[in-house]
């Protein structure tokens, strides 16, 4: 598996997090969405549907309510966009 | 009595936060999540402790809950039938009157299938976990109610959001998906939150392109548009191109419960394995005989829904001269995004201090993050009713400050 945090899919996630976050701490792949950025779960569907546009894929809604770490997200858009 | 102390982990422990928004809420004035009401004066009047309120936020659209025709039907049916059923619809619990009001709807709806269920939620929870299961695909739009999320939940099925009231947006996502599975795609005729109507026709369109079945719930929307109330699908002229069309008693209809009609008999077979129809008792004999009531005068008059517009119209119309931007065009649900919760929450006390009772909505139960003063309107308000509702209004900002 590649390193999570040199690829671009990381680069571009991070910044979409940022962007929603309402906690300011550095975005790392272990940093949870919910837990340390603050993001709520009705948040965290519209930064998935942003994240779907860009990459042209759809993300299950049980899959999207498993993600809890930045490393997950990443991962999953790994898995979906290979398919 | 048991020591919490002595437990491995805190199961209340996850409810902290929530708590104290929830008591935060509370220090701005009258708690708005457990509203009481003392007492029901009418459709559109209450009292809350010693004030009397106009109620603009009941969903109560046509007014009915007063209605001759709801009370004495219900009256005589708890006389002639007992309070309750004490049983599910497959086992003891469905009595003629249930079977009444399926031949009802099917006749209203024009439709080869019609089930009654116990709630308007578990309407939607007990057609759409029985109608796709695992394999197949689920397509619903994102400012779906909670309802209609738990039903996708209980199915099985792979479950897609789509971007709110988008048919482009809906095509580019079943253009993604494969071949094999069943498809239904779940909208609804009219956004409780919001108050913005469903463009069902260009749906219509997606939906047949694309070999996907299409389920429409009409919850706020029956009873308020389309001729005799039929709901949007009717007033856009596709009723008849909707496979799968649910609603509830507890709005239009002044009573409780729910239904799903559809345009294909095999619908029926539903009752043989929805879990959310066959594990509950049925619903009471005096909230079917109302509902019936209610089906009657609204599939025998469009005069109610006429009283809607207009009072609908001169609200909408006396909010936006007033200075108020509604979420959406005129329409029973009347919206309005205030600058953040705190605001919406200090104007909703004063409203009430005022006299007016609307709902208060905040996220996450909001679409995008927004805090709402919600108001529905309803045919039993008068017009002077709704011009003191307007005053109000006008002087929020003075009441506020």
């Amino acid at each position: 598996m590649c390193n999570v945090q040199d690829s671009h899919v990381f680069e571009n996630v991070s910044k979409i997090l940022k962007a929603h976050a309402h906690a300011d701490i550095l975005i790392t792949p272990d940093v949870r969405i919910s837990a340390d950025l603050e993001i709520d779960s009705v948040e965290i569907f519209d930064i998935v549907m942003e994240i779907e546009d860009i990459y042209d894929i759809s993300f299950p809604v049980e899959v999207a309510s498993s993600i809890d770490t930045v490393r997950d997200l990443v991962e999953t858009i790994g898995q979906l966009t290979n398919v | 009595m048991f020591d919490s102390g002595m437990k491995k982990n805190d199961i209340f422990e996850k409810f902290e936060k929530l708590a104290e928004r929830y008591h935060g809420v509370a220090t701005l004035g009258t708690q708005p999540f457990g509203m009481v009401f003392d007492e029901i004066l009418s459709p559109t009047r209450a009292r809350v402790g010693s004030r009397e309120v106009i109620l603009a936020g009941t969903n109560n659209y046509l007014g009915l809950t007063f209605s001759e025709a709801c009370t004495t039907a219900a009256k005589a049916a708890i006389d002639h039938q007992g309070t309750a059923t004490t049983g599910s619809r497959l086992a003891n619990g469905t009595f003629r009157e249930h079977l009444e009001l399926e031949t009802a709807l099917k006749a209203y709806f024009n439709a080869a299938s019609a089930i009654v269920f116990t709630t308007g939620y578990q309407a939607n929870l007990a057609a759409i976990s029985a109608l796709v299961g695992r394999g197949d695909h689920l397509l619903i739009d994102a400012d779906s109610h909670a309802c209609i999320y738990d039903g996708c939940r209980l199915s099985d099925a792979e479950t897609i959001r789509f971007r709110h009231n988008s048919p482009e947006d809906l095509a580019k996502r079943l253009s993604r998906l494969p071949d094999d599975g069943a498809r239904l795609i779940v909208v609804e005729g009219l956004y409780s939150m919001l108050g913005d109507v469903a463009p069902l026709a260009e749906f219509v369109d997606v939906a047949s392109e694309h070999g996907a079945f299409l389920y429409v719930d009409e919850a706020h929307s029956v009873g308020c548009y389309g001729e005799r109330g039929r709901g949007v699908a009717q007033a856009q002229g596709v009723l008849d191109k909707v496979d799968f069309l649910s609603g509830t008693f507890s709005k239009s209809f002044a009573s409780l419960g729910g239904f799903c009609v559809s345009r294909h008999e095999s619908f029926e077979y539903t009752r043989l394995v929805s879990r959310p129809y066959l594990f509950t008792a049925s619903g009471s004999p005096a909230n079917i005989a109302a509902a019936r009531a209610a089906l009657a005068t609204i599939a025998g008059s469009d005069e109610l829904g006429r009283r809607l517009w207009d009072r609908a119209n001169q609200l909408h119309s006396g909010l936006r001269a007033a200075g108020f931007e509604p979420a959406s065009a005129p329409g029973p649900i009347i919206a309005l995004p205030r600058a953040d919760e705190t605001t919406a929450v200090r104007e909703w006390n004063a409203l009430l201090e005022a006299g007016v009772y609307v709902n208060l909505a905040v996220p996450p139960a909001t679409p995008q993050a927004k805090s709402l003063l919600r108001l529905s309107v309803s045919a039993a308000h008068s017009e002077s009713e709704i011009d003191q509702i307007l005053e109000v209004f006008n002087a929020l900002s003075d009441l506020v400050s």
